[in-house]
């Protein structure tokens, strides 16, 4: 094992010299996708991953280092050599509140963001005979004293959307946290949580129902669901992903990563998977999605003060 | 009728069953070596699943799926190591049995049983699916914390006439899963300072420490002494037809338990196991010789667990709810190919699912086959010099507990948990109590917590969930029951 980190280091020194960047990427590239394989982040992160492989000309290998949402994996990528070889495909949450919560030993300026990728809106949904018609409903309910919000642990999006519509809607929900994923479902479909915040295949999945869209337009998939911003409340929630390395990354592999990026995301045939799994594509470049980030990331902490979440 | 025909000509390909072969070969050697376990299995596969149609992948992951429960049982009976948690129940009665020189008809029975329980809940998932999953979902958190703490009743029967320790092993296994990250806070629990802790303890790392390292530790302590009598007669045999039909009543018991269990999510086939192996021991008119190589016990455990996979597909595929960590990659693969389980799937695409449950039918016999078959190749294994076998086990336990998550900490745990393991057998503690702790240990208190949550922290509205309280009521007469008898025959 010693022996390993020693030819490592050699290696890396070697490499950080100049001259064998210009190659870059010369060898197999590690992403860590912190979160379960076959998972919300893991079917993007290896869509995306197979086109990076075939752009860039070297394997990238696709590892799940799962736990703590998404921080487990988060910490060892931002503790690995920067060296543009090690890379982390991970969803907003993981990037911009879970830092916030858990004191995690990266927070916003450990990254180098190099690319948004994915992005899908949430949608307030609720059981498919719960009687509950619209935002208006939903506000109205005042059995079990009052509407009971399913989602992941606190500090999730789920949480963040839940303390949105709280301030918003101007009600009081019950947060009922759970494992996060499809135990929201469960519990909504066993009547025992009014609503939660889903995807775009709530209906195809799980056959709920959605009340409205937290994004700024209506979605091509579900024209009929109105925006919240229509119904006058200001609840914007949506789930990114995106690629990142090191804030001490090679400005070079930095560029190339960027440039395949903006051509990965555009291929057709990541398309068709993105469309297949009911994904949706959503890109940014480094620069724009860099001052996105540290905005998000901002905006997450504050909303996590407010709720007394964090101090 | 035309979905039956439409998925026989879609599934029916050459290409199909090489798919479905390949994942049962690789879910037997997966389930059998120590470590490797049914998701890390699935998981190995899922990045071949792209180049692949959606019927071949299917295949390849159901294969696995079905195989690799079965597969733990091998190494459980074999060389006391549980290849899987979900075999760690086998390992009471199955090597026993093999150490009294039946090492083939355990093998026999632990086939036959999983056969059983595998086919018997794909004909439920058939018959019945739509209708179970509704049920499914009507379990809330109460119900499921009751189902939990009959499983924990378990502790006791594996810790008779020493029951004290028994308790103390399980204490220490429940207090294990509470280090790392706590889903409903948020917070990291006592990981004192570690960083390599914040993720938590995985159990399988702890489980082959505490099997197959403590094994392989305690073969090496007495190697020169006095050698431990061998594994005789491995192979596979059929036991005799009347031996089969006087426990018919244990098949059927065991394989409604594991797959009533597997529907509920977030249970899981281990949890079914230890339920069914509590009930096995309660009910067996053979009773008093469970632990000693009774096959009623083999039974309990290996029945039960391959009754989970038909059992955790019905909400998988018909609410899109993945009954257990198999299914959740299970679910996985059928996203990237461009299905939505659960609504669309039933309604707009049923030959896939007639198609998956034809493939369940095929796996079940694939695996039958390749049970009664690889017998010899595994006496060919266990035929090997000790040194070496042992340090083959040695090399596959640590490779395995590192592959599980890909964190060099759980091989530490490991090598922790395998010392632990001699200590604790030189004191004549049992270790099954301190695994099935850990196994449950996580649903135990989540799920109480969350009915805790939601009943805005009453006791009271939390027990009045009735199906709840018809679970710890019997809980409570299993518990109580003896203890009273015995008071009376005194």
């Amino acid at each position: 094992m010693k022996l390993r980190t020693t030819l490592a280091s050699v290696a890396a020194l070697t490499l950080s010299t100049g001259a064998a960047l210009a190659e870059y990427p010369e060898r197999t590239i590690n992403m860590v996708i912190p979160f379960s394989a076959g998972g919300g982040t893991d079917v993007p992160g290896r869509f995306f991953a197979a086109e990076m492989e075939k752009l860039l000309g070297q394997n990238i290998v696709a590892t799940n280092v799962e736990g703590a949402g998404g921080t487990i994996g988060a910490t060892q990528q931002a503790d690995a050599p920067a060296d543009g070889y090690n890379l982390l495909f991970a969803p907003v949450g993981t990037m911009t509140t879970q830092p916030h919560l858990r004191n995690t030993s990266y927070n916003v300026d450990s990254w180098t963001p190099i690319c948004m990728v994915s992005e899908g809106p949430y949608y307030l949904v609720v059981g498919a005979d719960s009687g509950i018609e619209s935002v208006e409903d939903y506000k109205a309910i005042t059995a079990n004293g009052g509407p009971r919000f399913v989602g992941a642990g606190p500090g999730s999006m789920d949480h963040v959307a839940q303390l949105t519509l709280d301030s918003e809607l101007g009600i009081e929900q019950q947060y009922l946290p759970t494992g996060g994923g499809a135990d929201k479902a469960t519990e909504i479909g066993g009547g025992r949580a009014d609503a939660s915040v889903w995807f775009a295949d709530f209906d195809t999945r799980f056959n709920f129902n959605a009340l409205a869209i937290m994004a700024d337009e209506r979605s091509d998939q579900h024209p009929d669901i109105p925006t919240m911003q229509e119904l006058g409340y200001d609840v914007n929630v949506s789930i990114w992903f995106g690629l990142f390395a090191q804030d001490d990354a090679p400005a070079e592999a930095v560029e190339t990563l960027s440039a395949a990026c903006e051509t990965a995301v555009s291929t057709d045939s990541f398309k068709e998977n993105m469309a297949g799994a009911n994904r949706l594509i959503r890109y940014m470049g480094t620069d724009e999605f860099g001052d996105f980030f540290r905005r998000t990331f901002e905006l997450n902490g504050e909303l996590m003060r407010k709720a007394g979440l964090v101090n | 009728m035309e979905n039956l025909s439409l998925a026989i000509s879609q599934f029916s390909t050459f290409g199909v069953l090489v798919a479905l072969v390949i994942g049962c070969l690789w879910g037997l050697l997966a389930g059998a070596l120590p470590g490797m376990g049914t998701v890390a299995a699935l998981i190995v596969a899922l990045p071949f699943t792209f180049g692949m149609s959606t019927e071949s992948s299917i295949a390849l992951f159901l294969g696995i799926y079905v195989t690799s429960v079965y597969g733990g049982s091998i190494s459980a009976i074999l060389i006391n190591t549980p290849g899987t948690p979900q075999s760690a129940a086998t390992v009471l009665d199955g090597y026993p049995m093999a150490r009294a020189g039946q090492a083939d008809l355990a093998i026999g029975w632990a086939t036959l049983a999983s056969f059983i329980g595998g086919v018997f809940s794909l004909i439920v998932l058939i018959v019945a699916a739509p209708l179970l999953a509704a049920v499914s979902i009507s379990f809330g958190p109460a119900a499921i914390f009751a189902i939990i703490v009959f499983a924990l009743t378990c502790i006791a029967w594996v810790s008779e006439g020493s029951t004290i320790k028994g308790l103390l092993g399980a204490s220490v296994g429940l207090w294990l899963t509470t280090i790392g990250p706590d889903d409903l806070t948020g917070l990291t629990r006592f990981d004192f300072g570690q960083q390599e802790l914040r993720g938590g303890l995985s159990l399988i790392p702890v489980l082959i420490g505490l099997f197959a390292l403590s094994e392989v530790f305690y073969r090496a302590a007495f190697y020169f002494t006095s050698k431990p009598s061998d594994v005789q007669n491995v192979g596979f045999k059929l036991p005799p037809w009347a031996d089969i039909r006087i426990r018919a009543p244990q098949f059927l018991r065991s394989s409604i338990i594991g797959t009533f269990v597997g529907i509920l999510p977030g249970t899981g086939a281990t949890a079914a196991t230890f339920v069914s192996y509590s009930e096995a021991r309660r009910t067996s008119p053979r009773a008093e010789n469970f632990g000693k190589g009774e096959p009623d016990g083999l039974i309990a455990s290996e029945a039960s667990n391959n009754a989970v996979t038909g059992g955790a597909l019905i909400p998988t595929l018909a609410l899109g709810i993945p009954g257990d960590g198999g299914t959740v990659v299970l679910l996985g693969v059928l996203t990237i190919q461009g299905l939505t389980p659960g609504y669309d799937l039933v309604n707009n695409n049923p030959h896939i699912l007639t198609g998956a449950f034809l493939m369940l039918m095929v796996a079940n016999i694939v695996m039958f086959a390749l049970g009664a078959f690889s017998g010899r190749i595994f006496s060919r294994i266990l035929g090997m010099p000790e040194p070496i076998l042992m340090g083959l086990i040695l090399m596959f336990s640590l490779v395995g507990a590192f592959v599980v998550r890909g964190n060099p900490v759980d091989v530490t745990v490991c090598v922790v948990a395998g010392v632990a393991g001699v200590i604790l057998r030189f004191g004549r503690y049992p270790i099954a109590p301190i695994v099935i702790g850990m196994a449950l240990g996580t649903t135990f208190e989540t799920k109480l917590r969350q009915g805790m949550i939601s009943a805005r922290g009453d006791f009271v509205t939390f027990l009045q969930d009735p199906i709840a309280l018809g679970i710890l009521g019997l809980t409570a007469l299993v518990v109580l029951v003896p203890t009273l008898k015995r008071r009376k025959a005194r």
